[in-house]
């Protein structure tokens, strides 16, 4: 099973997309609202983001090495099926 | 009565405004879809935020102008989103981008990426507020 890692934010629509589609099909999966944060972490967490999407924009998903930027479901099943 | 370019307190882009200069007529900003008030302030002509307009009123005629002026079309995804742009509002003070967590002048909806047209190039913005049909 691939460790799966999703930054999302509270008011991102995709997110809560994102959100949806694991919880739907029962994959287990780690998530975290980065604007809820406190300060200091979410300073640390948007550059962990910005470090492996390139981008300070949501959600960003990590399956396995996989990085994905948005919520693009096709990429999200090839990144679990690979 | 002559045209003359003024700045969109939205986006910051100045623009050419041809009509007439009336104390509190309605301008429409070409680049953002902004609701624009016209006012006198000294010797000067400037553009306004409108004042008599709630905040979903302002966002949701800003919004469905600047769809109209690019030809974007909206889905299911528009209640979410205007639901997270008045979130934004209140908590950060501007109709800030709810897919970006920077809350800068760059990222006020529709933000700089989508006005310099993501939209023609990935089919929606970011946040899949403005659609274009491929």
């Amino acid at each position: 099973m691939k460790s799966i890692m999703l930054y999302a934010l509270s008011t991102c629509p995709f997110c809560k997309m994102a959100k949806r589609f694991f919880e739907s099909r029962g994959i287990a999966y780690n998530s975290v609202d980065v604007d809820l944060l406190p300060e200091e972490e979410k300073e640390k967490t948007v550059a962990e983001v910005q470090r492996i999407s390139g981008r300070r924009a949501f959600p960003v998903i990590v399956i396995g090495e996989e990085v994905i930027v948005g919520y693009d479901e096709l990429r999200i099943k090839e990144a679990l099926e690979k | 009565m002559s045209a003359e370019k003024m700045l969109c307190p939205v986006c910051q882009v100045a623009f050419l405004v041809k009509e007439e200069k009336i104390p509190g007529k309605k301008i429409i900003c070409p680049v953002c879809g902004a609701v624009l008030i016209l006012e006198k302030e000294r010797d000067f002509w400037v553009l306004k935020r409108p004042k008599d307009m709630t905040p979903e009123e302002e966002i949701r005629s800003r919004v469905e102008n600047f769809a109209r002026l690019r030809g974007y079309y909206f889905n299911e995804m528009k209640e979410p989103l205007i639901e997270a742009l008045l979130k934004k509002y209140e908590r950060y003070g501007d109709f800030y981008c709810p897919c970006k967590i920077d809350n800068i002048p760059e990222n006020v909806c529709p933000c700089l990426e989508t006005r310099q047209g993501s939209v023609e190039r990935n089919g929606r913005c970011h946040c899949g507020l403005f659609w274009k049909e491929a």
